[in-house]
């Protein structure tokens, strides 16, 4: 144990500038650092955070023609409270959306949350090294491709003459029109999200077990445990707050059914079963030029999205003492 | 050590459920690889399922003879590299400034970067502000919108924080500047983590079509996902009618549409090996973070 120098309080307050000074002396040394940033923050400022006033627009009644281009016309379009809400949360088809966005999240969440996990306590006991490698990057691959690659893969395979309905109409005599069934099509979505993405998502369950001491498993083994009861109760208590932390995460995110999959996926025939928010957005407000409607039911969207994630992150970081920022 | 008889058996299983998963995964791809192989006789019998049969390349002859196909595999690849250096480049110069704790101000400029990925004006606000500054229809309308992404900045900045501080200590004693550091001292360091991250930018641009969705319009200016996406729900009239013509060529369509799924998966394919070196590590930092 070092003795601290003592310092006596007289010479502490001479060796410490005015902080006036002190600041101007740091920005002489560090403005590069600033002069880094500058771009970054002007690029948010334009295409992230101006996008935000544009959200005055689900309050206003918007008229294209007021102004010489959009933003003009914005600042010209009259004020018409919340009539765009009152509006939106009377209509069956948005209810619907809801309705859809909420049930396909919960069916990914039940069904493909489990799976990476089960999957990569399965890869870490393959001893067959060879193989664990030749399996880890087929298994990864599906989620480098874009969903319209995804999706003309089980076009091809679940069309009315695909490889699919061919073996059924073979062995049973009639097919299923999986992507216009609308008694099917979710499960259709759930099993298509699952074959891109369960082999990645495995990813950070495979690096929380390298991180489980060895030493328990070798303990085990002395105490003559069996592969089974290693599992129950070494890896998986030893995986489980990286578990929970991805569920608290994934729940943040329950309004997000997967946008990107159901638009090239769905047709009108299923609109009823997998219209979600983010599909009715596009419809509403772009492809029917409804913009402050669109713009309402984004908010509403973005808002409640906004409070899930906060309040997920934060229950990450007061019980797992980790966030994601 | 020896094994038990109980744990042979998980092994066994163990590998046979492995095996069968790995199967489900490849065994679409291998089935559309085949149809875009195979001549349109056998593909209208049914007879392809995982090999080609009547093997034949002049599918993909016939696609990489497309106008509209070349068109839009080209402002795939623009797209692609102009926005993986400008994204690559703007993510460096937000991360490095962050990763310094001495940094001040470094709480506000995390949260304006952050509170960009937790919310948003919207669809709608995003397509008003592209067009009023004229980027509808435009190739930036493509490369914008992935420009900026916090994900990779966090992943970068967590990577510059790990390196040790002493080096950069050094080189400033030696009377370097800060750019001269990133540039000399702390990229060449950080080309693992650079890689990976410009991986993941090239793969995003590669695969996004849904911008095109929102801001392109010209036939010229569609991306190659995009028109891949046209073909398969085939739902503007033109292309029905196209494919009708095709069939009068004897190129089948549902051959054409694997050749062209090929085709486009062909890039992420090549890049595939590289990325894997890299990817493991980089989500391991980048989604635990403390």
């Amino acid at each position: 144990m070092q003795a601290k120098p003592i310092q006596s309080p007289g010479s502490a307050a001479a060796a410490r500038p005015k902080p006036k000074r002190e600041l101007l002396a740091y920005l002489k040394t560090n403005y590069d650092m600033y002069l880094l940033l500058i771009p970054g923050l002007l690029f948010a400022l334009v295409f992230n955070y101006l996008p935000m006033y544009g959200i005055t627009l689900a309050f206003k009644d918007f008229n294209m023609f007021a102004g010489n281009n959009p933003f003009t016309s914005l600042l010209a379009s009259p004020w018409v409270g919340l009539e765009h809400f009152e509006n939106v949360f009377g209509r069956a088809d948005f209810k619907q959306a809801l309705a859809n966005t909420l049930l396909i999240s919960v069916y990914k969440l039940v069904f493909l949350f489990p799976l990476p996990i089960l999957l990569a306590i399965l890869l870490n006991e393959l001893r067959v090294a060879w193989f664990k490698k030749v399996l880890q990057t087929v298994l990864y691959l599906p989620h480098f491709l874009s969903w319209a690659v995804v999706s003309g893969i089980f076009v091809t395979l679940l069309g009315s003459t695909g490889i699919v309905n061919q073996f059924l109409d073979a062995a049973t005599g009639h097919t299923i029109s999986f992507l216009m069934d609308k008694s099917i099509f979710r499960s259709v979505l759930v099993a298509t999200d699952g074959w891109k993405d369960i082999g990645w998502s495995s990813i950070i369950y495979l690096a929380a077990i390298t991180g489980i001491d060895q030493e328990q498993y070798e303990a085990a083994t002395v105490d003559g445990a069996s592969k089974l009861q290693k599992i129950v109760y070494i890896t998986l208590p030893g995986i489980a707050p990286t578990i929970l932390l991805l569920l608290i995460l994934k729940v943040g995110h329950i309004l997000d059914a997967g946008f990107e999959q159901i638009f090239i996926m769905y047709n009108p025939t299923v609109y009823e079963v997998a219209d979600i928010i983010g599909t009715y957005v596009y419809r509403m407000g772009l492809g029917q030029m409804n913009f402050s409607l669109g713009t309402a039911v984004g908010l509403f969207n973005s808002v409640v999205a906004f409070v899930l994630i906060v309040s997920a992150n934060s229950l990450a970081k007061r019980f797992m003492k980790k966030s994601i920022w | 050590m020896r094994t038990t008889r109980g744990e042979q058996v998980f092994n066994v299983v163990n590998i046979v459920v492995l095996f069968i998963l790995g199967l489900t995964t490849l065994l679409p791809f291998l089935h559309v690889l085949a149809k875009s192989l195979s001549s349109q006789v056998a593909i209208s019998l049914g007879q392809v399922t995982f090999l080609p049969v009547d093997f034949q390349i002049g599918t993909f002859q016939y696609v990489l003879e497309q106008e509209q196909f070349v068109g839009s595999f080209r402002n795939s690849v623009i797209v692609t590299l102009v926005g993986t250096v400008l994204a690559l480049t703007m993510t460096v110069m937000i991360a490095y400034p962050l990763s310094k704790p001495k940094l001040k101000g470094r709480k506000f400029f995390m949260l304006v970067f952050v509170f960009v990925m937790l919310f948003s004006g919207g669809m709608v606000p995003n397509y008003l502000l592209y067009k009023t500054f004229g980027l509808v229809n435009t190739l930036w309308a493509l490369i914008v919108p992935g420009m900026l992404s916090v994900f990779n900045i966090l992943l970068v900045k967590t990577f510059f924080e790990e390196l040790p501080e002493s080096v950069e200590e050094s080189a400033r004693i030696d009377g370097a500047n800060n750019f001269t550091i990133l540039f000399r001292i702390v990229l060449p360091m950080a080309l693992p983590v650079m890689a990976a991250v410009g991986l993941f930018f090239a793969v995003a641009y590669w695969n996004n079509y849904f911008s095109a969705v929102l801001y392109i319009t010209k036939p010229d200016l569609k991306p190659l996902q995009m028109y891949l996406y046209e073909l398969i729900s085939q739902t503007t009239p033109e292309m029905g009618m196209e494919l009708d013509a095709d069939r009068m060529m004897n190129v089948d369509p549902e051959s054409i549409r694997a050749a062209t799924i090929m085709l486009s998966t062909l890039p992420i394919l090549c890049l595939y090996p590289f990325l894997q070196k890299y990817f493991v590590k980089g989500i391991t930092i980048g989604s635990v973070k403390g």
